[in-house]
């Protein structure tokens, strides 16, 4: 989708449960557009605990969500299924 | 927390009233710090509770003061992430149940029973179909009952029941056929549910009903045993049938035939089955012919056709008509067939035995009304004769006249004996030895066999007696040798050779003359039929002969050698086997 609105997050040097409270926050703000698909919220995180308990959380909420692992941190994507 | 706002900030150093005044604000202002600190920890274990929910750590505190906390508003983010998740999750039951209702549509509109059923073998649910296949319609509920009861009104599950396997080896098992209440099925059971052991709890049953499949077949099997039941009797009597039958197909090849017809024309079903029907009569004019190919529609009744293979030539009676499948089309032609050569053979017989007694008949007549004026034309004749005052010319017209008299006179007795042969009946008490009579016939001829040259050869077979008088048989031979010596002129050959069968004895004259032409050879034996120039032969000769051997029940045929030449044969019934014709 090429007008698709990416919201960078980055939470580097960050550790949960601060990170998760950081995401499920924009995830609230932005839930209507992460729903219809109009905008997907990038992460960048170097907590390896995050990699787990925000997927945990976005899935639980219906989104879908791809973590890569990166050279020097995490990228979690999380938007419409 | 680094401060916390007071209500009421009282300066300090005022007198009086007023430093009761701050100390109670000092008080107050405790107070609500202390309420502050209670309120922060308690969102901040509230939080630590929701964080818990949501699979995370505790909040550090390093990580957000009282202050960081309430602005933050950990509460309400999580609250909203529940909010997502509810909605989600209200999403996804609804979805659920959609499809719910979606496999119980599917479940119940499906065209095979199904149901699902646990180790104890009780029906925990089944669709609409299989309350139709198998559930007894005052039963309202089936769940909970067993599936052998409801199903197959056992008291336990059969040695054929698939779910037993499915349930002791967690493996799908199919069973091709198994009867339930009148109704046959295909079953298939699969697992479905499993303990924590692996172990099936749960099986599926798929139940699909084969019974209208199963009909069918059993009609067809039970068709085709008729239609093979009947195509043995039908083949049964066709190889029974005393006539040959042959089908042939639309390239005229042989596809059937029965066993008369190998008899008949002396094949074996393997040379039979590789040969195209025309093959069969080659020896066939054209117009026979086309009876024998499939492209001739007509259908032909008693067409008498000559049959030549090897040494044999029989004469056949042929039916044939058509042969058309389903559509009408003609996919070959059907024969059937007699060999008619000895009935045509008898039927020849009877004719002529039925002419010769009508000419006995009138000849005895004649011959008797004309003895009497011969006798007397000959008897004056001769009177006259003896006169002695006859011109030379009157003496020679007498003489024409006696002799011509005397040779009518002999006419006149060969009829007399003609008809007394065809009208008396032949002594049976006589026997005789065939090839003795033949012997003593060639000894009688030996003179005139010199004669021309001739010489005859005896190969004679050691015969029982025949039931004849050996007078009129050496007459029979005398004849027929005669007239082959006649027939031969001079330097030939005569061979005489007898045979015998259970019943009869048979001889055969055969010479190396010029045989008989073939439109000659029917009439041979008529009386009054000759060949020799007029006034050399009554043409009574033969038909002598075959009134003296019909008279003791033979038979005497006459054909042409293949090899050039005549070959009479006679048949006699050995004695005791005689019977008068």
């Amino acid at each position: 989708m090429a007008d698709m609105q990416k919201i960078q997050l980055d939470i580097l040097g960050q550790v949960c449960p601060a990170c998760l409270l950081v995401v499920l926050r924009e995830m609230n703000i932005h839930r209507q557009q992460l729903k219809n698909g109009e905008t997907q919220l990038i992460i960048k995180t170097d907590h390896r605990d995050t990699t787990r308990t925000i997927p945990e959380s976005a899935r639980k909420m219906g989104y879908d969500v791809e973590v890569r692992n990166l050279e020097t941190y995490y990228e979690i994507t999380i938007g419409k299924k | 927390m680094k401060s916390l706002s007071a209500k009421n900030n009282n300066p300090a150093g005022l007198p009086g009233k007023k430093t009761s005044s701050v100390r109670t604000l000092t008080e107050e202002n405790q107070r609500l710090r202390d309420e502050n600190v209670r309120y922060a920890r308690y969102i901040r274990e509230k939080t630590n509770q929701l964080l818990e929910v949501m699979g995370t750590q505790p909040l550090r505190p390093e990580e957000f003061d009282d202050s960081e906390l309430l602005s933050l508003d950990p509460i309400g983010i999580i609250a909203g992430s529940f909010a997502q998740v509810y909605e989600y999750l209200n999403q996804t039951i609804s979805d659920l149940s959609e499809a719910r209702d979606e496999l119980q549509a599917i479940f119940d509109a499906t065209g095979v029973g199904i149901s699902i059923i646990d180790q104890d073998f009780a029906i925990i649910k089944c669709n609409e179909k299989q309350r139709e296949l198998l559930v007894d319609k005052q039963m309202d509920n089936v769940c909970g009952s067993y599936c052998y009861e409801v199903y197959c009104l056992k008291n336990g599950p059969g040695l054929d029941c698939p779910a037993v396997d499915t349930f002791a080896t967690g493996r799908p098992v199919v069973v091709n056929e198994v009867r339930k209440k009148d109704k046959y099925f295909q079953l298939v059971t699969t697992p479905y549910a499993r303990d924590e052991q692996g172990a099936v709890t749960r099986v599926i049953e798929v139940a699909l009903d084969i019974t209208a499949r199963k009909k069918a077949e059993e009609e067809e099997r039970r068709q085709r045993g008729f239609y093979l039941a009947e195509k043995s009797k039908l083949a049964s009597v066709l190889q029974s049938l005393s006539e040959g039958l042959l089908v042939t197909d639309s390239r005229n090849r042989i596809i059937s035939i029965n066993g008369a017809a190998l008899q008949i024309l002396d094949l074996s079903q393997k040379q039979a089955q590789k040969l195209k029907i025309n093959e069969l009569f080659t020896d066939c004019p054209p117009e026979a012919r086309t009876i024998f190919d499939v492209d001739t529609p007509e259908a032909f009744q008693n067409f008498e056709i000559l049959f030549r293979s090897d040494n044999r030539e029989l004469l056949l009676s042929v039916n044939a008509v058509p042969l058309f499948d389903g559509d009408g089309d003609t996919i070959g032609r059907v024969f059937t067939f007699r060999d008619i050569t000895e009935e045509k053979h008898r039927q020849e017989v009877f004719h002529r035995t039925e002419k010769l007694a009508a000419v006995g008949q009138l000849s005895a007549g004649i011959a008797h009304e004309l003895n009497t004026p011969l006798g007397s034309i000959l008897g004056y004749a001769r009177l006259l004769l003896k006169g002695d005052n006859l011109l030379p010319e009157q003496q020679e017209r007498l003489s024409i006249i006696a002799e011509q008299a005397k040779k009518s006179g002999v006419i006149i007795r060969e009829l007399l004996n003609f008809s007394r042969l065809s009208v008396q009946p032949p002594d049976r008490t006589i026997t005789c030895d065939l090839n003795q009579v033949a012997v003593e016939a060639i000894k009688v001829l030996q003179t005139e066999l010199d004669k021309r040259f001739i010489t005859a050869k005896l190969d004679l077979f050691v015969l029982p007696a025949v039931t004849a008088d050996p007078k009129r048989l050496e007459q029979v031979f005398v004849n027929i040798v005669l007239n082959s010596a006649q027939a031969i002129g001079s330097n030939g050959e005569i061979n005489i050779a007898s045979q015998c069968s259970e019943h009869e004895a048979q001889i055969t004259v055969r010479d190396s003359g010029p045989g008989i032409p073939p439109e000659d050879l029917s009439r041979i034996f008529d009386p009054f039929f000759t060949t020799k120039p007029v006034g050399q032969g009554t043409g009574l000769g033969l038909s002598i002969c075959a009134g003296i051997i019909n008279d003791y029940g033979g038979a005497i045929d006459v054909r042409n050698a293949p090899g050039g030449g005549t070959i009479f044969t006679i048949i006699l019934p050995l004695t005791g086997e005689a019977h008068g014709q």
